[in-house]
């Protein structure tokens, strides 16, 4: 199981996925494209390519290859992005930027603690400052009126 | 020429007016920041501005404004280069040889040659502007639908061909970023595609989340985590300069953008993104090395970031000469024009000399400014790379995020961001190139549009394609490309490209 | 440590008193904090231009900010949607164009739900009201509506016309002519209004129906003509253009009108308070003359009657659309 394989493999999945989405929509005809009509050709070509990947994918490297090593810190900043943007709009931006910060400056990179606190404080208050009440940027206060 | 002579002295005693002075400071100023932030870009910072300018004077306002447009394009490419992390979404192909040169300590000269090459492009495109602004713009007008269409198929395929890698995975990258861009409601039917009842997709998945997301947030996935981060050499002063050698290298670049990025520009409706991707790919083309793109040419900084302030400068000559925005941009500034009683229109030069003139003027002052402006800030910019990483990549994120929600104050661009950071993340391991998904995405309704658009004014006919002039030397032009890159197909031996690609990756060996 | 331990208690004074400003609430008399007007389309727009002064007199009478916020997308639908659902306060008001109407209708044709209802908001002010105009290229052969209307019926489907996209407002005011004319024209559709001035501007169509105020420019320098207006009068910057309705097309009426909402639920008061304040705000000099500047009519209507010229549009609306049905 190569990396181009396995790439191959998903592209045609996807291409699948989007010509079975497609079906709701009219193609149209030739002459008289519909809005079905682009998605189902690009999505053919797609399936195409995927295909072409898995059977000339023997030649590249193998999947177990692929470097993983910094994969768990990634996986925490990307919880992190994904609680900011549950909470951007319920919490408000200070309030959510500050347990982001925290969370990433505290518990991954482990600073300080005065440092976690003055860092995550100070850039989330400080960006609100410049962009919502500077720039008239409207960033959202949360239902705590943060 | 007297004439222009006359009027360009006009322009100048207008522009170098204390006020109007300062009003173009501002705006460089301004624009530098706003392209300097990740994702808020040049439409938002005038839109900021908008209300402040109702009480100035039309020339002082458009001064302003036009000053923040052109000037967000000298600050989009800082991020870029230092961070990989489009300033704004016109800025996605400096990221690829200017991170480059970044991370070998050339941070500095990237830096350089892209300003000096901003200030080239922007002052010949203003010097264009200035004499062809009537003819250029009829010559934009006559683009209609079939032209449109047979451009953007040149211009996929030039792009698939060009770029490196294996051309199969590159082709499949257009594809996907196609398929995102036609995400939203279809125009010609009202049909809501793959929205899946949010209505905040009924536009389609915006350009700046897709570029950020893509590029800054799966750059700070990868190298966050790093044991080690790959050391950045500390550059000293001398660094901050570029060689003699490539001051040599980045002429030729430089004017080849600036002429692609103002002509492609003129067109009403083209993206500035389509300017710097056809710039790279240009450049790589013609390059005697092209092994070195992707890992440091500067070609690849001056080019598209040269093409990219020509063509802001272009999108001004339909907007001046006819009244015509050509995008979201110049139609801002269009209402910037109105709201003050000056209807833009085809007498806008004749009636309005004061404005037009002084505009001219001091978009030569601007980009003057923004020339100085720029390069001493390059020493403070790069000390932004002292920052341990630990603690400048929360304070990037913050900043995409705010640069993100900023565009539309929307939720919904904050999430596209994050699953395009995921995407971005594995593409990189799997060895696939995100650039193109970004140009897909901007050209899919496009390209769409002016498909649909032609067969609706032929009633159905394809023959419409082959009826004008210039449509059919664009499908010529794409069919040789068809051609030449099937041609080894038939031949037994690897082509020029596989050829490439196997040579970089001995190189890395 | 100790400058560490000290920066941090800094930080954290400096945070608490920077808060304190906005954690008292007070109770009085509305308004009492920064209203914000949505605007559900991109900044420079017709919505836009006329919220952003109507936001600077209102500003002085209310005496607190009216902070205007670009929410576009979806043809409005997301801006509207957002103001639909917000509290019913009145720190969120939208200012909104006849499209408001169309959309719920367009969704009931897809039978897809609703993204907002035109019940969910209560009209405070109708501020203007343009008739679309039929612009035709100056070089064109038709001299009056009646030329026009003659060569559509010796060759249907023929003669092309632009609109800013599938029922949008220049597409459905030209429909709504062309069910009463009973001519059959070839609709290209555009990413915009100003795409779809471009390709008339281009010869890549023959003729659209938008809104006076893009146009006029080009017709003042004579690259363009106008036939006909959508208007029950004549307009004020064009008097010598025919209404459709003074040439018998009695169903083809069409404005480009822009109103103040708000919140169908907001309290009787506050809606007392921005109805006064609109009536202020439209005769104060620097409204008037912002709009004269960009020969915008104001066509002001006090909630009542904006009411039912509301209703009234809302049906011809909803007739066209239907009449439009789905396209394929």
């Amino acid at each position: 199981m190569t990396t181009d394989r396995l790439s191959g493999m998903a592209l045609l999945l996807l291409a699948i996925f989007v010509v079975i989405e497609t079906r709701v929509l009219p193609l149209g005809t030739h002459s008289r494209p519909g809005p079905g009509y682009l998605p189902l050709l690009l999505s053919s070509f797609l399936a195409i390519l995927g295909i072409i990947l898995i059977t000339r994918g023997r030649l590249s490297s193998s999947w177990r290859s692929v470097k993983w090593s910094e994969g768990l810190h990634a996986l925490a900043i990307l919880a992190g992005c994904v609680f900011t943007t549950l909470a951007l709009e319920t919490l408000g931006y200070r309030l959510t930027m500050v347990i982001l910060m925290a969370f990433l400056f505290g518990v991954m990179e482990r600073l300080k603690w005065w440092m976690v606190g003055s860092l995550s404080l100070g850039l989330s208050f400080g960006s609100f400052w410049i962009f919502d009440t500077l720039l008239k940027v409207i960033l959202p206060r949360g239902s705590l009126g943060f | 020429m007297v004439e222009t002579l006359q009027n360009l002295y006009l322009g100048f005693s207008t522009a170098l007016t204390p006020m109007n002075f300062i009003y173009a400071f501002m705006g460089c100023l301004i624009g530098t920041l706003v392209g300097v932030l990740p994702g808020v870009g040049p439409l938002a910072g005038i839109s900021l501005l908008l209300p402040t300018t109702f009480g100035l004077n039309p020339t002082s306002a458009i001064i302003l404004l036009a000053g923040i447009y052109y000037g967000a394009m000298y600050g989009g490419s800082t991020t870029s280069i230092l961070m990989r992390i489009p300033g704004e979404a016109a800025s996605v192909m400096t990221c690829i040889d200017g991170y480059a040169m970044a991370q070998k300590g050339r941070a500095g000269p990237a830096l350089a040659i892209s300003a000096i090459g901003s200030y080239i492009a922007g002052t010949a495109s203003v010097i264009g502007l200035m004499f062809l602004a009537p003819p250029l713009a009829k010559y934009a007008l006559g683009f209609g639908p079939p032209e449109y269409f047979s451009l953007l198929v040149l211009g996929l395929l030039v792009l698939g061909y060009m770029t490196g890698g294996s051309m199969v995975k590159n082709l499949a990258m257009i594809v996907l970023g196609l398929l995102l861009g036609m995400i939203g409601i279809d125009h010609f039917t009202g049909y809501f595609r793959f929205s899946y009842g949010v209505v905040a997709l009924g536009d389609g998945i915006g350009i700046v989340p897709v570029a950020v997301g893509l590029f800054g947030i799966s750059e700070i996935l990868t190298t966050a985590g790093q044991p080690k981060r790959p050391e950045v050499i500390k550059p000293r002063l001398k660094d901050l300069l570029p060689s003699k050698e490539e001051f040599r290298d980045s002429v030729a670049p430089i004017g080849r953008g600036s002429l692609l990025g103002f002509l492609i520009g003129i067109i009403p409706g083209s993206a500035h993104i389509i300017s710097t991707f056809i710039a790279y790919a240009v450049e790589r083309r013609v390059s005697k090395h092209p092994g070195k793109f992707g890992k440091g040419a500067i070609e690849g900084v001056a080019g598209p970031e040269s093409a990219n302030n020509a063509a802001s400068c272009g999108a001004l000559v339909p907007m001046l000469a006819l009244g015509v925005p050509t995008g979201p941009i110049p139609a801002v500034l269009l209402a910037a024009l109105m709201v003050h009683g000056i209807n833009p229109g085809p007498l806008l030069i004749k009636e309005q000399p004061v404005i037009f003139w002084g505009l001219i003027a001091s978009m030569y002052v601007g980009n003057l400014i923004l020339l100085l402006l720029n390069l001493p800030l390059v020493g403070i910019f790069v000390n932004f790379l002292r920052v341990p990483y630990k603690i400048l990549y929360p304070t990037i994120l913050m900043l995409c995020v705010v640069g993100v929600y900023a565009v539309n104050s929307s939720i919904v661009d904050v999430w596209i961001m994050t699953l395009m950071g995921i995407l971005g993340y594995v593409l990189r391991k799997y060895e696939f190139e995100p650039a193109p998904i970004v140009l897909g995405v901007v050209l899919a309704p496009i390209i769409e549009m002016s498909f649909r658009q032609a067969l609706a004014m032929s009633d159905g006919s394809y023959v419409i394609f082959l009826q004008r002039p210039i449509s059919v030397i664009f499908l010529v032009a794409a069919l040789t490309m068809v051609l030449l890159a099937l041609k080894p197909l038939l031949k037994k031996g690897k082509d020029w490209r596989e050829r490439l690609t196997k040579a970089e990756k001995t190189e890395d060996v | 440590m100790k400058t560490g331990k000290t920066i941090f208690f800094a930080v954290l004074i400096a945070v608490g008193v920077g808060l304190i400003p906005g954690m008292v609430i007070a109770q009085e008399a509305y308004p009492t904090r920064p209203v914000q007007i949505i605007v559900p389309f991109p900044p420079g727009g017709v919505a836009d231009l006329v919220a952003r002064p109507l936001a600077a007199a209102l500003e002085k009478i209310l005496k607190q900010p009216m902070v205007v916020v670009n929410k576009s997308g979806a043809g409005g639908a997301v801006g509207m949607q957002a103001a639909a659902v917000s509290k019913p306060d009145g720190y969120m008001l939208m200012v909104a164009l006849s499209s408001i109407s169309v959309m719920p209708e367009v969704d009931k044709l897809f039978g897809r739900p609703q993204t907002y209802k035109v019940e969910d908001f209560a009209p405070i002010a109708l501020l203007t009201a343009d008739p679309t105009i039929l612009v035709i290229k100056k070089e064109a052969s038709w001299k009056n509506v009646a030329d026009f209307v003659e060569d559509a019926k010796r060759r249907p489907n023929e003669i092309k016309y632009s609109s800013s996209g599938v029922y949008g407002t220049m597409h459905v005011a030209m429909e709504m002519f062309i069910h009463a004319a009973g001519i059959k024209l070839r609709h290209i559709p555009t990413a915009g209004g100003g795409p779809a001035l471009t390709a008339l501007l281009g010869g890549h169509v023959e003729c659209l129906s938008g809104g006076p105020n893009v146009s006029i420019p080009h017709i003042k320098a004579g690259t363009l003509r106008v036939l006909a207006g959508w208007g029950a009068q004549r307009l004020t910057a064009l008097p010598d253009v025919p209404t459709l309705k003074e040439l018998g097309y009695d169903d083809a009426e069409f404005y480009i009108w822009s109103g103040l909402f708000v919140p169908k639920a907001t309290p009787p008061a506050v809606i007392k308070v921005l109805r006064e304040a609109t009536r202020q705000a439209v005769s104060a000099p620097e409204f008037k003359s912002a709009m004269e500047k960009m020969e915008t009519p104001i066509s002001y209507m006090d909630a009542d009657e904006f009411q039912k010229f509301w209703e009234k549009d809302a049906q011809r609306l909803a007739r066209a659309v239907r009449q439009i049905g789905k396209i394929q």
